[in-house]
């Protein structure tokens, strides 16, 4: 009981044919052939050095909170330049196509992509930075740190943990193949609807962006539930709320919205599968379908999405400023009620997303005051990062200058917000580049936050530090670039240039569209500094000894550096909010004098299979394949079911070998391989 | 060849760099818009009472507290509550916000586009025209019901008068949006908006689509020509006489998915006065004018064969 689709089906390959691949288009084969190559070096580096068991064993199969964290922000980093890579394509595009007079190279009218093709890159260029890019970077986080600081030798649910980060995988794919097979979505990062349904959209792309989507948020309510679960239940003894550290209060609030909001997202998006395979009519404009509740079920969603990702950053900030000021983290009981207090009333505020949309004024002003009350907890946060710095000792380490430019950003960021959320002036800037210039001043926010966590956390999870002088250099580029980029960008909002434009009829305009496409070159040259800090780096692997840093506050740092795979030798007792600090103060231990036995979990294979699979499913559903669907599905239900029967207890870790890890830290680090180790008798350990 | 050309085209412009004058918005032309930028003026002005500071903090206590001046500076590494600054930092922003909610609500009733408080308080007596509008994929099509006239991709209107318009569209949402003159609403299949706007003196404008509805999107532009009264009755004479369109025909080609490149107008003899409530019933009964792929790739692009209906 299908829709009629356009083009060709058959039962063996649905609607895949040899015209899905673009092996004649100038820009996609060239990407494919370095992909390619880069894939085949890669392969044949693993199988040369003879590491493909040890990747299996020690990450695909890994159930390690630290090594999941530690992947999903090599996705998120890599899901990142294949955004950057989209959006040097549109600047671009609008770089040349101004006016009737510009000329069009490759076959485009104007410029050198056509509309076919550049909405498609701009749809994708969102899509990925903030599910693919930002989510993982930041899930990343929270998987590798809150454990840690939290006293905890894992997360509560390690199997679920991996089963997440494979299903984010999943769907990071399906956007990439969707690359070289088929097409992707040319209906925006929000699924514009009806124009999302057959009528406007009767290719694949919709699909690969709507399963793409579908998949990897499933995985986000999963680790939310994770994260949730590990907070409340898991705290080392003595950690009471109060004495919980900020980055972990805000991954609870975090993952309070991401349980509660993505359901929301996987109905909206459950209906418009429905309604493009069945051919129902929910949010078709006609037939007594409704697809202006489609945008509420969206943006009831969307908008808790944006401070889902940016209060992981705000908590970046309150580990990173602290730490750097040499001084305690300034209101801690007002910092976490703004964490609430933000996410709360993060729920009211959705339709800001369409004042135009035809409300009358009441409801407009209710939705309008609702989100300027919004800033009110955000401004408190600023004025407590700035009270952290006042009176204390600060020095410019990278994560400090990374932090610091936050701050700014957040302040022009919520400057921005709060006009648009005054409807009278959204009235006339509207879905122009000013509103994109607004928020990617907050994702900004959200990229600089997340660089000041890795490269902070980053000797703690692999016992050397990042090249500070590269760093730097990093660091200033990308500012420049983001300067070059925004301000023109604000400038062309005022200017009244609409936003999704593949040709800029209007001319003046071309002065701000030539500064963006210096400025997003410059960006390469930051690309180039970021990927020279991460070998230099990894090539001196100067040994970061305990305190990386001198200035370590949380009980993250009370760990061996690099972390062992165990986490804390013997779980800490917790005697206050910054409990390295605290110790250090009163001369309190810092190691543990007597060893216990050491309860695991046994890595496993079946999540990154499901993930494998769901992948799989995915590409079966957007291409219509229906036997592949079947057989992928009950492949799903069979690797449920196998797992369900698992009476595999995980494995102890003897007191002896515990205290010979700590005595040799290097052998438990992230990348030591560690013996296959056999089931151990639950019970006595801890 | 064509590259270096470009260079050489371009590098001038952007030397001669962004005038103030390209800032559109801080040029309105009538009472709407007005409103707009004078709300937009008092709000970031407000905002500034909480910016400047913060942003000066945000870059004075970085300086004043390195630790290359520990010497001078005091240091109270264990000072992590003060009721005092707590209350300020909620108390200011709170009160702030309190203002700034205050002047949106009012703002936005004051120029709401339904029925504008605003214009009936600054022009009570002006003369009201009425235009329906209609979003196509990819055209804005022009209904002057009293004229009995039909316009594509041009508006226009009498200064001075108070402009209704009543919006629909045929497949997709269109945000309609006329810079310096009227607010953005949006333009909705089955279902009608409204906006209202006044232009004050005789001028030249641009109109184009905010929301992205396809591959034509782009081109979603319209010139809107505020002119005196005298020339708007002269300008409907001189297209008396224009073809006739009515729903079939309307229907057969001009809702038909297409691109009209230079926004060339073109005009029509409206013989069916019920054209734009008939256009939203039948999307109300599922009329759809789908884009299928070999469309959407045609558009823009030098290589495709050109498609039925697109210029
Ligand atoms: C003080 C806080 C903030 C306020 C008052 C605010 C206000 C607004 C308003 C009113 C809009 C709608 C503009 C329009 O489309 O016309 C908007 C758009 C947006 N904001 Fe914010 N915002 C704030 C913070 C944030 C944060 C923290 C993020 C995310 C990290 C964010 C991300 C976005 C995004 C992604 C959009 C555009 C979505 C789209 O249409 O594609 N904003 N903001
Ligand atoms: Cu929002
Ligand atoms: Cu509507």
């Amino acid at each position: 009981m299908q829709v009629a689709i356009e083009g060709p089906w058959s039962p063996l390959f649905g609607r895949l044919t040899l015209d899905a691949i673009p092996y004649n288009n100038p820009i996609i084969v060239p990407t494919f052939i370095v992909a390619a190559l880069a894939g085949l070096v890669a392969v044949g580096a693993v199988l040369y050095y003879k590491k493909l068991g040890y990747i299996w064993r020690e990450w695909l199969c890994s159930v390690d909170h630290k090594k999941i964290g530690v992947m999903y922000i090599i996705l998120g980093l890599v899901m990142l330049f294949r955004g950057y890579a989209d959006g040097l394509m549109i600047r671009t595009q609008q770089a040349i196509a101004i006016g009737p007079n510009s000329p069009g190279f490759l076959g485009a009218k104007h410029g050198y992509l056509p509309p076919f093709h550049f909405d498609q890159i701009y749809s994708a260029h969102g899509t990925i930075m903030l599910i693919f890019a930002a989510t993982p970077l930041l899930t990343g986080l929270g998987n590798v740190i809150v454990p840690l600081q939290i006293g905890a030798r894992d997360m509560a649910f390690p199997y679920l943990n991996a089963t997440s980060l494979w299903l984010t995988f999943a769907g990071a794919a399906l956007v990439m193949i969707s690359l070289f097979v088929g097409e992707f979505s040319s209906a925006t990062w929000v699924g514009l609807m009806p124009y999302s349904e057959m009528a406007s959209n009767p290719g694949v792309g919709v699909d690969y962006w709507m399963w793409a989507i579908q998949i990897s948020s499933i995985g986000t309510t999963f680790n939310s539930i994770n994260i949730i679960a590990t907070i409340v239940k898991m705290r080392a003894p003595g950690m009471t709320w109060f004495k919980l550290p900020v980055f972990s209060w805000v991954q609870l609030t975090t993952a309070i919205i991401g349980l509660t909001a993505f359901p929301i997202l996987t109905v909206a998006l459950t209906m418009l599968g429905i309604d493009r395979y069945l051919g129902t009519h929910f949010f078709t404009a006609g037939m007594g379908g409704n697809f202006m509740l489609y945008i509420n079920l969206f943006w009831i969603w969307g908008h808790p999405e944006v401070y889902f990702l940016v209060l992981p950053a705000f908590g970046v900030l309150s580990e990173v400023v602290p730490a750097f000021s040499r001084k305690a983290l300034f209101g801690y009981p007002t910092m976490v009620a703004a964490s609430f207090s933000i996410a709360g009333i993060g729920w009211m505020v959705w339709a800001h997303h369409f004042f135009t949309m035809g409300m009358g004024p009441n409801q407009i002003g209710f939705f309008s005051a609702a989100t300027m009350i919004v800033g009110i907890p955000t401004g408190v946060k600023a004025f407590n990062w700035l009270f952290t710095m006042y009176r204390g000792r600060i020095s410019y380490e990278t994560p400090m200058l990374w932090a610091m430019i936050s701050i700014v950003l957040l302040l022009i960021g919520g400057l921005t917000g709060m006009m648009l959320s005054a409807s009278v002036i959204d009235y006339s800037v509207h879905d122009s580049v000013f509103v994109v210039a607004h928020f990617h001043c907050m994702v900004l926010v959200i990229g600089a936050s997340a660089f000041a966590a890795v490269i902070f956390w980053w000797p703690k999870v692999f016992g050397f530090k990042l090249n500070e002088t590269l760093g730097k250099w990093f660091f200033w580029t990308f500012i420049a670039g983001s300067l070059l980029v925004f301000v023109p960008m604000f400038m062309a909002g005022l200017a009244g240039e609409t936003r999704r434009l593949d040709y800029v009829f209007n001319t003046a305009l071309a002065p701000y569209m030539l500064w963006e496409e210096v400025g997003v070159l410059v960006y390469l040259a930051s690309i180039f500094f970021f990927v020279a800090m991460l070998v230099v780096s990894l090539w001196q692997r100067v040994p970061a000894g305990e305190s990386p840093w001198g200035t370590e506050r949380g009980l993250e740092w009370l760990t061996r550096t690099p972390v062992p795979f165990y986490n804390f030798a013997v779980t800490p007792h917790v005697n206050a909010l910054d409990e390295t600090s605290w110790r250090r103060e009163v001369g309190a231990a810092l190691r543990p004098t007597r060893y216990v036995p050491i309860h695991l979990p046994h890595g496993s294979g079946l999540p990154f299979i499901l993930g494998m699979d769901v992948f799989a499913w995915g590409f079966a559903l957007t291409w219509r394949i229906d036997w592949l669907i079947v057989l992928t599905t009950i492949a799903m239900i069979a690797i449920v079911f196998i797992r369900s029967f698992d009476r595999n207890e995980g494995f102890i870790i003897p007191a002896e070998e515990v205290e010979a890890y700590e005595a040799n830290i290097s052998t438990a680090s992230i990348f030591a391989e560690q013996p296959k180790r056999g089931h151990g008798l639950v019970g006595e350990a801890h | 060849m064509r590259v270096l050309g470009l260079v050489a085209l371009l590098a001038p412009l952007m030397l001669a760099g962004c005038s103030v004058h390209d800032m559109v918005l801080f040029f309105p032309a009538g009472p709407m818009a007005a409103s707009e930028l004078h709300y937009t003026y008092l709000i970031t002005g407000i905002m500034m009472v909480i910016i400047v500071p913060t942003l000066l903090m945000s870059i004075w206590f970085p300086i004043k507290y390195h630790i290359s001046r520990q010497h001078k500076e005091k240091y109270t590494p264990d000072w992590t509550f003060s009721y005092a600054i707590e209350v300020l930092a909620w108390g200011i922003p709170l009160g702030i916000v309190a203002v700034l909610a205050w002047l949106s609500v009012h703002g936005i009733r004051g120029i709401d586009p339904w029925n504008p408080p605003l214009l009936a308080k600054i022009a009570p007596n002006a003369p009201v025209e009425e235009v329906d509008v209609i979003a196509t994929d990819w055209q804005w099509v022009f209904i002057y019901p009293a004229e009995k006239l039909v316009t594509i991709d041009e508006l226009t209107i009498p200064a001075g008068a108070r402009i209704d318009l009543k919006l629909t569209a045929t497949q997709n949402m269109d945000g309609f949006y006329i810079p310096q003159v009227a607010p953005m609403v949006d333009a909705m299949p089955a279902m009608q908006t409204k906006d209202t706007f006044l232009v004050s003196q005789p001028g030249d404008f641009t109109g184009f689509s905010t929301d992205f509805s396809g591959a034509g999107f782009s081109w979603m532009r319209f010139a809107v020509h505020a002119v005196s009264t005298a020339d708007f009755a002269a300008w409907v004479q001189s297209h008396q006489g224009a073809a006739p369109l009515d729903y079939a025909a309307f229907d057969a080609h001009i809702a038909q998915p297409q691109v009209n490149y230079g926004a060339t107008p073109s005009y029509f003899t409206l013989t069916d006065p019920k054209l734009f409530g008939e256009v939203i019933s039948a999307a109300q009964m599922g009329k759809t004018y789908p884009v299928s792929q070999a469309l959407n790739k045609a558009v823009a692009d030098d290589d495709a064969a050109p498609v039925a209906g697109a210029q």
